[in-house]
């Protein structure tokens, strides 16, 4: 348990979680760039939003990921974007939560979102979330 | 109240308001960070999304959609049930269901081709040698808000087709009106 302990507050550990944790925020940013009106489908698909903001949040979020993953690997100001990936990882989380709970059976736009055949939202990506958010409060809160 | 009391009062203020962000900055130092880090992205975005061919509207198109780009808020046309029905009795216009292939089987608009959207990827080239670019196509969905055919109509006017033309309201309001089906053929309108 000490020794679990002792790996969250070690400064290379965490630099390594932030440059992987950036690493998937940049590369999960790129298609919902590119393609934002079929991001703004899977916003909409998973119902959690009130029909005006789906286009804001569509073009919005990917640009927070892209940026959130960048100051992560550059390591400047890395905390505050600890915090960031936090409030994403937990936003996905109650996003992929409540599709779940309610037998949503839509693709989950975590990655991709032109191959209209990507993962579909589940549980297995909820626990991914989870690890991601682990990784982004031990930034925040370790630094 | 004289006009170098005034003023004086105005520099209070301003000098209380920088000494209560400077208090906030100071006791959320992360959050406050976070915020500047989402107003750049933001920034960021919003230019790119403004030179961007395929960017799509803050809220929602004139005509009330989401998730439209701006360059194919005119081209993409939507129809009801009725307008299909006139096209159908035309024989003027090809329909496509895009739902899936076991409710497709269930039944579906007479002559209707099946090209299940949710395959849309291992089926895109296959979909593009047996619909010609030219022509009408109607295309239709679940009903609802009809998602899944408002995607295949983006991406056919993505790949060059002419009129790609999305019933509104779908199989939903094409059976709700009483139209034919392949089913029921011979079902007359209410």
């Amino acid at each position: 348990m000490r020794g679990i302990r002792q790996l969250f507050v070690n400064r290379v550990f965490l630099r390594i979680a932030g440059l992987m944790i950036g690493g998937v925020l940049i590369y999960a940013s790129l298609d919902k760039i590119l393609h934002p009106d079929r991001f703004a489908d899977v916003v909409h698909e998973y119902g959690m939003l009130p029909l005006l903001a789906v286009n804001s949040f569509a073009l919005a979020m990917p640009w927070v990921e892209m940026t959130t993953g960048i100051v992560l690997i550059i390591g400047v100001w890395r905390r505050a974007a600890g915090l960031l990936a936090a409030a994403l990882s937990a936003a996905f989380m109650i996003a992929i939560s409540q599709a779940q709970l309610r037998g949503l059976q839509i693709e989950c736009g975590c990655f991709t979102v032109s191959g209209m055949s990507a993962t579909e939202a589940s549980w297995s990506l909820f626990g991914r979330d989870a690890l991601l958010l682990l990784g982004s409060v031990l930034i925040w809160r370790r630094g | 109240m004289t006009t170098g009391e005034e003023s004086a009062g105005a520099a209070e203020q301003a000098e209380a308001r920088v000494h209560t962000m400077a208090l906030i900055v100071g006791r959320f130092p992360h959050a406050c960070r976070a915020a500047v880090l989402v107003v750049f992205a933001l920034a960021i975005g919003a230019t790119y999304n403004a030179l961007n061919p395929l960017g799509i509207r803050w809220t929602r198109s004139p005509d009330g959609r989401i998730g439209i780009p701006r360059a194919f808020e005119q081209r993409l046309h939507e129809i009801a049930a009725p307008e299909a029905l006139k096209a159908l009795e035309a024989g003027d216009a090809i329909f496509v269901d895009s739902r899936d292939e076991k409710d497709y089987r269930k039944d579906h608009i007479p002559d209707a081709v099946n090209i299940p959207m949710r395959q849309w990827a291992e089926l895109e080239a296959d979909a593009t040698k047996r619909l010609p670019r030219d022509a009408k196509l109607v295309l239709y969905c679940y009903g609802g808000a009809c998602g899944l055919s408002t995607r295949m109509g983006k991406r056919l006017l993505e790949l060059n087709y002419q009129h790609p033309i999305v019933l509104r309201r779908g199989w939903a309001e094409w059976t709700e009106a009483g139209y034919p089906t392949a089913q029921k053929p011979r079902r007359k309108p209410k």
